[in-house]
């Protein structure tokens, strides 16, 4: 028998019993749609992590007071005094640093006239917008003479502009921060999401008036690029920093090194560690939908113990037995896989729309090698449990099938 | 010049199915000669053995002991692939319950036995197909699906399946047994048309009657061969039997 004509003749058996093929294929359908699913997402979650961490680049780093894994890269931690402004200007002899910049913390409600807005404001120094790669939109950036002189100006985002001045003119507008009154110099381009908060809400204002605003004496965070192999940085800062506050137990470190480097590694271990757990689970559902195969396909042939007689009786080989129904049970796995696929593209699309509602550089992605796996192994399902019915069909004797009743 | 051997020649042939150690004769001594182009009934009650050495003679089943010969040919213990491929080539059968495929054209049932015959081409398959539909006089039936067909249209289908790979020799096992009076006379004409035409045709039955139809005889009892006679009265459908075809 010619294989084109087995299976021409799988897709006439499949296609003379549509439900019960179907309802077969029901565990090969969820079995494929969820892995093409699951590791789609865990291909879009990672490009989204990789967006947030991009815009800094790989050689941005911090330095924030306290202590504990826990700590977010960017996250500022109040209540912690122990970067002193006399650190940071001794890190300026590191040579495996440059470009530092310290920020210290304020309240975040902004007000111009009757609107408010609450943000996240920061005094800050005119490095840090090289660091964090921010360009400007409108005005000029906070410089040297501003903080210099502890002037009351503020660089605010494009969200803070739209929101305080709907339409108006940001430039010269005088706006209310921590009970003070400060002149808008500039807006700044559009940034986006930048380890998942808004970047765009931001306001900034020289870190010598925040510093006589609030009496700090200390820094909430020190940005900077490392010139060396970051984890490099990192050891180098450590060591410096345990000197200067008489830290011997790293376990006692009152401070926190990061480098975004270092965070793209951990979120992308994480992710992917996520999507092979889930895709794991997923499979399970192909194994269960290849034994929902093995099944009707064992029902098959008692059903059609009668035709296998017949077949044999005008000359089908064993063989032609045998490959009928496995060429059957592949049939319906792939068919069941090519349903799954679009199922699980289609979810995947959906899900993108939905969460694209929330996070703007969330991306519809789907992982081709999933797709290929999904597939080859819907097919070796239905190879694997297909052959045991297959064989059991083959070796029927020709009388005893055409006297089955 | 030689003459031909007999297309089918048994000599003490024997036949027990073995059931742990325990030994079921079915078939005693069985010797006879069947000519191409015969049209032969092998009769008997159930349990005679008439199935068995059917199955014998269409290689669906092995010997015991005892000599085979086919085409003058000796048949020894043969593998499957050997088996199946004579019953592609040489042999095929009518059964009692038409063992046609569901939900399948007439067509592509007569077509069925093609795919596993191993020289005629896929180019001829349909011509071939529709010349056996067009023998049994179905071609107006050619593209229902086989369940649609009363049963002595099924049986025709079976016919015209079992001659479209032009086989030495047509088994018909029961072939009326499953249909009233009116389709069987259908069935039996259809055989003895093929008869005219040349076929060699075995019809197991165990109704005289049915039997009748044939040119000869072989009566089986308790796995031996009673009789075998040529000297009856040969029925003949007439043609009131068959009015509504």
């Amino acid at each position: 028998m010619r294989i084109t004509d087995t299976f021409a003749s799988a897709f006439r058996a499949v296609n003379s019993n549509k439900s019960r093929s179907l309802l077969t294929m029901l565990g090969i359908i969820i079995g494929v749609g969820s892995v093409v699913l699951m590791t789609g997402i865990g291909k879009s979650m990672e490009g989204l992590i990789l967006s947030q961490i991009s815009i800094l680049g790989p050689r941005a780093m911090v330095i924030f007071p306290g202590s504990g894994p826990e700590s977010g890269p960017s996250g500022v931690q109040a209540g912690f005094d122990s970067l002193t402004f006399d650190d940071f200007e001794a890190l300026h002899r590191l040579r495996t640093i440059d470009t530092l910049a310290g920020s210290i913390q304020l309240p975040g409600r902004v007000s111009f006239g009757r609107e408010e807005f609450e943000g996240a404001a920061f005094g800050t120094m005119p490095e840090y917008f090289h660091i964090q790669n921010v360009n400007i939109d409108r005005g000029r950036f906070i410089d040297q003479s501003d903080q210099e002189a502890g002037r009351f100006v503020a660089l605010i985002g494009p969200d803070v502009a739209r929101e305080l001045f709907l339409d108006q003119d940001p430039l010269g507008q005088r706006i209310h921060l921590a009970d003070r009154a400060f002149t808008v110099i500039g807006v700044f381009e559009p940034v986006g999401t930048v380890f998942f908060s808004n970047f765009d809400e931001n306001i900034f204002v020289p870190l010598s008036t925040a510093r006589s605003i609030t009496g700090k004496n200390y820094l909430d965070i020190i940005n900077m690029n490392s010139v060396v192999d970051p984890a490099l940085a990192i050891a180098d800062i450590e060591s410096f920093l345990r000197q200067r506050h008489a830290i011997t137990d790293p376990e006692n470190d009152d401070f926190t090194v990061r480098s975004s480097g270092q965070a793209e590694e951990i979120l992308g271990t994480v992710s992917l560690s996520l999507t092979l757990f889930i895709t794991t689970i997923a499979s399970i559902s192909l194994v269960v939908g290849g034994i929902g195969i093995m099944n009707i396909m064992l029902v098959a042939v008692t059903e059609r113990t009668r035709e296998i007689g017949l077949r044999k009786a005008i000359g089908a080989r064993r063989r032609d037995i045998l490959i009928q129904f496995l060429i059957e049970a592949v049939v319906l796995t792939l068919i069941g896989g090519l349903i799954g696929l679009a199922l699980g593209i289609g979810l995947a699309f959906i899900t993108a729309m939905i969460v694209q509602q929330f996070l703007d550089t969330y991306q519809f992605g789907v992982s081709a090698l999933a797709i290929v796996v999904a597939l080859l192994m819907a097919a070796g399902t239905g190879l694997l449990f297909g052959i045991y019915p297959a064989k059991r069909a083959a070796a029927l004797s020709p009388m005893e099938a055409l006297r089955y009743e | 010049m030689t003459k031909n051997p007999p297309l089918m020649e048994t000599q003490a042939l024997c036949k027990s199915y073995w059931n742990e150690d325990l030994e079921t004769p079915v078939l005693f001594d069985i010797n006879l000669k069947i000519e191409k182009g015969e049209f032969v009934s092998i009769m008997g009650p159930s349990g005679s053995g008439k199935s068995t050495l059917m199955h014998i003679l269409g290689f669906l089943d092995d010997f015991s002991s005892g000599t085979y010969l086919f085409q003058g040919k000796l048949v020894l213990k043969m593998d499957d692939d050997t088996l199946a491929r004579i019953r592609a080539t040489r042999v095929s059968f009518v059964f009692q319950a038409f063992n046609l495929l569901p939900r399948t054209t007439v067509l592509q049932n007569v077509m069925l036995p093609l795919l596993y015959h191993p020289t005629i081409a896929t180019s001829e398959r349909e011509q071939r197909a529709l010349q056996a539909v067009e023998t049994v006089g179905l071609t107006d039936r050619k593209d229902y699906l086989s369940n649609q067909l009363s049963g002595g249209q099924k049986q025709r289908v079976a016919i015209a399946r079992a001659l479209v790979t032009e086989p030495e020799v047509i088994f018909a096992d029961e072939p009326t047994g499953n249909l009233d009076s009116k389709s069987g006379a259908q069935v039996m004409k259809a055989l003895q048309d093929l008869h005219e035409s040349g076929h060699t045709i075995i019809l197991v039955t165990h109704e005289q009657a049915t039997a009748e139809h044939a040119e000869r005889i072989i009566r089986l009892r308790d796995g031996r061969i009673q009789s075998d006679d040529k000297d009856f009265k040969r029925r003949n459908v007439k043609a009131s039997d068959i009015l509504h075809i």
